[in-house]
């Protein structure tokens, strides 16, 4: 004779062949996509080694940078000074080359920013921008890892940036507005569109180094 | 085709050895997903994550277990890690309502045994749940259970019934249905 509890888990076994009961395998729309999802990750495999490139060029662009800023500086002195020998400062000298850099990448960034939330609102935020927000992101990276983020201001500015630039540049082109909405939202939590202008020095950017970065 | 033979062409890139290897499990594959999921389109997406995994790994498949183990080994991780992130995703919203169905609080207003017994699996903590789908309904053993959710055979024998008690305290209503 059949135990209670048998019975209980015969009938369990048989009732419950109806849940969440499977419709016909897909077997060719799936192999389909999986035949495509794993073309794609073998670019993006070749791809993912770019960033390792940007952050070579960009290391080499600051470096151009310092070079060319020295040497615009020194001429600066040495005609001031009459040909007096230029007084070698390598703080003072690196300091420049920070704070010139740093205001370079924030004018760029808060036009950036400025432009997304303006197409945002217009519904003309398109994919220019992720690749946009990937190239700053190279720039902010740098930055934090430099003297220039010694400043706390800054540094905290940098790492907010960091953050928006990070979400802006993971936007899918077909996203949903709802994801860019709440970057935007992000951003005037955090004050960063003001924070941002403020941190910028008054005054034209230096000429000289613009487009380096 | 031997299993060995089919593993070794799709390790050497053969990509109709690939074809017939998902051809060979796919079906299992996917209901498993499904019945854990319940959502055709997440039952689709880990299939596909549970292949292309596959594919990855087979190299360091040493044929200890079954190819047919390993890849439900995959499976059930795919699923139980795609449903944390959906369920998270989602809030907690659904776990309430789950809830609030094996309470007893709305018996009188869903007297379908389908729907109930529906609900009462999908409210059971996942590890019972996932033990009771893979034996009581989709046929797994309890040595396959062990390896694909990497526990022991006794952990996999106790859960299932933990969950076919939680079951029956929870359809106590229909207690009828199985006594007769």
């Amino acid at each position: 004779m059949m135990h209670d509890d048998d019975k209980f888990n015969e009938w369990l076994r048989q009732t419950a062949k109806g849940y969440h009961t499977p419709r016909p395998t897909p077997h060719d729309e799936m192999w389909q996509r999986i035949e495509a999802e794993r073309a794609r990750r073998a670019a993006r495999r070749v791809v993912e080694l770019r960033p390792w490139l940007r952050w070579t060029l960009a290391a080499a662009a600051v470096l151009i940078l310092g070079i060319g800023v020295g040497r615009w500086t020194a001429r600066q002195e040495t005609g001031a000074g009459g040909g007096r020998p230029v007084a070698t400062n390598d703080t003072a000298g690196q300091d420049l080359l920070y704070q010139i850099a740093a205001t370079q990448y924030l004018s760029r960034t808060e036009a950036f920013l400025t432009g997304f939330r303006s197409d945002l609102r217009t519904g003309r935020a398109d994919a220019r921008f992720t690749g946009q927000a990937r190239d700053l992101l190279t720039t902010t990276r740098l930055l934090l890892d430099s003297p220039a983020a010694d400043d706390p201001r800054l540094g905290a500015l940098l790492e907010d940036l960091e953050l928006v630039l990070v979400q802006i540049s993971q936007l899918a082109a077909g996203r949903d507005t709802h994801d860019a909405d709440l970057i935007t939202q992000g951003m005037d939590q955090r004050n960063v569109l003001p924070n941002l202008r403020s941190a910028i020095p008054a005054g034209p950017v230096p000429v000289r180094t613009e487009g380096v970065l | 085709m031997d299993e060995r033979d089919l593993i070794n062409r799709v390790r050497a890139g053969d990509g109709v050895a690939e074809r017939a290897l998902y051809d060979a499990h796919v079906d299992r594959v996917y209901r498993l997903a499904y019945r854990l999921a319940g959502d055709d389109a997440l039952a689709q997406d880990f299939t596909q994550e549970t292949f292309i995994r596959a594919f990855e790994r087979l190299g360091t498949f040493r044929g200890d277990s079954a190819l047919a183990t390993w890849l439900h080994a995959i499976t059930t991780t795919v699923v139980l890690n795609g449903l944390r992130k959906v369920k998270r995703f989602r809030g907690r919203e659904a776990d309430l309502e789950a809830a609030d169905g094996v309470s007893g609080a709305r018996r009188e207003a869903e007297p379908d045994l389908k729907a109930r017994l529906t609900r009462a699996i999908d409210a059971l903590p996942q590890g019972y749940r996932t033990v009771f789908v893979m034996h009581d309904i989709e046929g797994y053993t309890h040595e396959e259970i062990g390896v694909a959710l990497g526990v022991e055979t006794g952990t996999s024998k106790a859960q299932l019934s933990r969950a076919r008690a939680k079951l029956r305290e929870s359809l106590a209503d229909f207690a009828g249905e199985w006594v007769s």
